[in-house]
């Protein structure tokens, strides 16, 4: 190229035309002029080395394809969504029920038209029974189909440009939400309604409304294909966990998101049917206004971040605490009742025990929450008395037992647990199965007579939840399984289902200030079960009532009994008996007659039977009855793993000719706890660029000054 | 128009300086890093190169098959970036994560292919011996690293993607994983007979 244009006759003519001047400055000229044209010539060389792959590049961008939308940009840094999302949660409490209002507000702050999928968590045994979708003044009630149809229902609508909503489920306490079609610039409200069980313990009333959700840890082997309609989270997925992708939202810190977004509004109207001695959180500073036995609670400010569960208690005058309730409705011509029976407060001998503590030293746990969880350990080495047993087992990506069996409850042993549990830091995944088989299968302590008992602390964040209460079924034996709920946003649903299954108690534990008391709690309770052998019998005049729980397990102090039966209207009497420690019988005789009047009750009870019939499917290895749960869930319409509520608007509101981005709402990382991913880097430098176009205006300003000099010469 | 010319020519050769003092700054820091190195390891503490360094070496990293070696800093900012590779992550007991600038020090990854050693010289001077098991192309749009999936004795080196683009802000990121190699030990194998 060079010669080619030094060859140029054009370039030579000119050269060669130069007229009489004086040589010596002629040859200066000339060489000066050669000088100048080599060098931007080599310029325009260099120039095209550094343009190409610039042309590489371009061509590389048209292939990403149009509509996609990611969440992160260029710069590494966080791109903030388009969609604002607000949430709003009006409570209302009635007896042992909660129901919920939760709309959610997706505004659309770009100027395409959006589709919103958002995976949020509800509580852990919240029944959902209820979709409305807003747009504008238009309302559209949402109805309940199964789940493959309701998201054909939701896709065909989604690209015929039609306002569409639809809510399913992933977990029982993690469902996903998608709106579609949201207008520039303008706001879908989806209402969702749900109703959970309070908690009533130890004479505390308590209701969590979670709002973030702690990363699920994914275990298994990447499964090659992954599906691309329907992906939401960073997670592929796995050989143990095929639908990762669905339950792993990306998380960011609350400062990556729009500066409105991720607020909620809660409020809380509480009709507890008895004088009301306080109302407290340990979560939120409250606001209420207490009259009688009605309160409404709000926390203080309007807004909260919703990057921890929102936890509301409240307690009754002393001496006025429950001990039974009855609660009556009928619905469609059914009758349901349900009644709540709290056990004894009886004190049994004192056994000597071993105990296995397994703490969790994931990276999800990193933060305040391996905090909490050294002190809830320590907490619980110090209720060890002489005669017992124990042993620490610590799990990340392995396992790892403290000492090789369970050790006597002495001196020198509680001081190199105490040194050791000091010491654990929180990194690696959580390989719970791995933890679990440790402990299930160590060498029992060389003594007689010894009661096991597993005490599991955790936050729950992993995604093969149902996996891990099969195992825990078939390894438990003779043991019981406690587990320790940590951080501000655990998983809930594992904790009390991996409760249940190991036939013992649970608690969460939401900040540090709060270990001794929910732990006393609970080890007290793990003394021993103070009602077993459970029988209930209600008046059923030999129907079938199909109460759920079917089997009520032990009841641990503190913790009542509550059942829903079908077709039994209020009258005769319950009676509940069973072994109190010791050996002694106990039973009691509640007058259903005096059932107070409630709603929701078809819906508690109907999420109750497919709980069992899931629970019957996974202890008898098939596959569970789909199309009963399906009816049942029609029926009463609540929601099931198997089917969906799905809104959909008849207008078409999308024109053809706009094109639909889809945009994957992020969560909150919960607050005290430490980002578990990396973001990529940034790995390259302008200096190729700077360089570039340093190179290009150099270039210009030589061929310029070239051919403005040519004339003079 | 003379004026013009000389500012067009000027602020040219500007960019141009600015351009090329990049990789002039990345050549000459590790220069001084490597003493810097020496004396860390001669101390066993965390020397920073120069006063108001707000990095410090922490590994050599070596290409046998490349030839290549450089010093590794603390901390994956621009910052550190600059004048070497930088470990973003691990360490102890985790897998280590190391990124650099594609256009710097990490040029030489687009060379690695599977099966090339890596050897890494951690401050207590023990080299460690990686083979290079996987290089991918993924999108940090939508992909993070979870460390807690990654073998805890993996290697990862991360740059930009691709090479020779002029976009410095470009999604795509090129890793290689590296996985130990063990020296093997004919006593174990004939004790496992």
């Amino acid at each position: 190229m060079l010669l080619s244009l030094l060859a140029n006759p054009a370039v030579r003519a000119d050269l060669n035309s130069i007229p009489s001047r004086p040589a010596k400055r002629l040859a200066t000229k000339h060489k000066r002029l050669r000088l100048a044209e080599g060098v931007s010539l080599w310029l325009a060389m260099l120039l095209m080395l550094f343009v190409h792959p610039l042309y590489a590049d371009a061509s590389q961008m048209e292939m990403e394809q149009p509509g996609q939308l990611y969440l992160m940009d260029g710069q590494n840094s966080w791109r903030q969504p388009a969609l604002i999302l607000k949430s709003d949660f009006k409570v209302q409490v009635s007896g042992l029920l909660a129901q919920t209002k939760l709309t959610r507000e997706f505004r659309n702050t770009s100027d395409r038209w959006q589709e919103g999928v958002f995976v949020f968590p509800l509580p852990e045994k919240a029944t959902v029974y209820g979709l409305t979708m807003t747009v504008g003044e238009r309302r559209v009630v949402g109805r309940i189909e199964p789940k493959a149809k309701a998201r054909q229902i939701y896709e065909t609508a989604k690209s015929a440009g039609q306002h569409a909503a639809t809510v399913e489920q992933q977990r029982p306490n993690l469902f996903t939400s998608r709106v579609a079609n949201i207008p520039p610039g303008e706001t879908v409200r989806v209402e969702v309604d749900y109703q959970q069980a309070v908690s009533y313990r130890h004479g505390e009333f308590e209701l969590r409304l979670p709002t973030t959700l702690t990363p699920r840890y994914i275990p298994g082997e990447v499964v090659a294909e992954t599906p691309k309609q329907w992906q939401s989270g960073w997670a592929l997925p796995t050989s143990q966990v095929p639908d990762a992708h669905e339950i792993s939202p990306f998380t960011v810190r609350p400062e990556d998101v729009d500066g409105q977004s991720h607020r909620a509004r809660i409020h809380l109207d509480i009709e507890s049917g008895f004088p009301l001695a306080e109302v407290t959180s340990p979560s939120h500073s409250l606001q209420t206004e207490i009259d009688g036995s009605r309160v409404r609670v709000q926390p203080e400010g309007d807004e909260v971040l919703m990057d921890r569960d929102v936890i509301v208690r409240w307690r009754p005058v002393t001496g006025r605490e429950p001990a039974a309730a009855v609660f009556y409705q009928q619905w469609q011509g059914e009758d349901f009742l349900m009644a709540m029976v709290l056990p004894p407060e009886t004190v049994g001998p004192v056994l000597r025990r071993e105990l296995m503590f397994v703490i969790d030293t994931s990276g999800s746990m990193a933060g305040e929450s391996i905090i909490q969880a050294r002190s809830a350990l320590l907490r619980g080495l110090d209720t060890l008395r002489p005669g017992d047993y124990f042993n620490v087992i610590e799990f990340n990506s392995q396992a790892r037992s403290l000492f090789e069996r369970p050790v006597p409850a002495e001196g020198h042993y509680l001081a190199r647990a105490r040194h050791y549990v000091q010491g654990l830091q929180a990194n690696g995944g959580t390989e719970m199965a791995g933890a679990l088989s440790l402990a299930m299968t160590m060498d029992q302590a060389p003594a007689e007579g010894l009661v096991q008992q597993v005490v599991f602390i955790t936050d729950g964040a992993v995604g093969n939840e149902s996996a891990l209460f099969g195992q825990i079924r078939q390894s438990l034996n003779e043991r019981r399984l406690f587990t320790v709920g940590i951080g501000s946003a655990p998983n809930m649903h594992f904790l009390r289902e991996a409760a249940r299954w190991g036939r013992g108690e649970y608690t969460a534990i939401h900040n540090s200030g709060e270990v001794n008391r929910a732990l006393e709690g609970l080890f007290s309770a793990m003394e021993a079960p103070v009602l077993t052998g459970l029988a209930v019998n209600w008046p059923s005049q030999g129907q079938n009532l199909a109460p759920v729980p079917g089997k009520p397990g032990d009841l641990f102090r503190g913790s009542p009994l509550v059942q829903v039966v079908r077709g039994l209207p209020a009258g005769g009497e319950l009676e509940v008996s069973g072994q109190l420690p010791g050996g002694r019988r106990w039973n009691t005789r509640l007058n259903l007659g005096n059932a107070a009047t409630a709603t929701g009750l078809n819906r508690q009870w109907a999420r109750g039977r497919i709980d069992e019939l899931m629970d019957a499917a996974s202890l008898s290895g098939e596959s569970p009855d789909e199309q009963g749960i399906i009816d049942l869930s029609v029926r009463h319409e609540v929601m099931s793993p198997f089917t969906s509520f799905v809104a959909v608007e008849e207008k078409q509101a999308r024109p053809e000719t706009e094109l639909l981005e889809s945009e994957q709402l992020p969560t909150l990382l919960p607050a005290g706890s430490q980002a578990g991913m990396l973001r990529y880097p940034q790995t390259a430098t302008f200096w190729p660029l700077l360089s570039a176009l340093g190179l290009v205006g150099l270039m210009f300003a030589l061929a310029i000054a070239l051919l403005s000099r040519r004339p003079a010469l | 128009m003379r004026r013009l010319l000389i500012l067009l020519a000027g602020s040219s050769a500007v960019l141009l300086m600015f351009g090329l003092w990049i990789p002039f700054k990345a050549l000459v820091a590790q220069e001084l890093l490597a003493m810097a190195w020496a004396e860390s390891q001669a101390r066993q503490t965390e020397t920073r190169p120069w006063p108001w360094a707000d990095t410090w070496p922490v590994a050599r990293l070596e290409m046998p098959e490349l030839g290549v070696s450089m010093i590794v800093l603390e901390g994956g900012h621009g910052e550190s970036l600059a004048f070497g590779p930088g470990r973003v992550f691990g360490g102890e007991g985790g897998p280590l994560i190391l990124a650099g600038h594609r256009d710097t020090h990490f040029r030489h990854l687009q060379n690695l292919e599977t099966g090339y050693r890596l050897r890494v010289q951690s401050q207590g001077r023990q080299w460690r011996q990686y083979r290079v098991t996987e290089t991918r192309i993924v999108d940090s749009r939508n992909e993070s690293i979870d460390t807690n999936r990654l073998h805890a004795d993996s290697v990862l080196l991360v740059t930009c993607y691709p090479f020779d683009s002029m976009n410095a802000r470009g999604p795509m990121r090129y890793v290689v994983e590296a996985r130990p190699i063990y020296p093997e030990d004919p006593g174990n194998t004939v004790a496992t007979l």
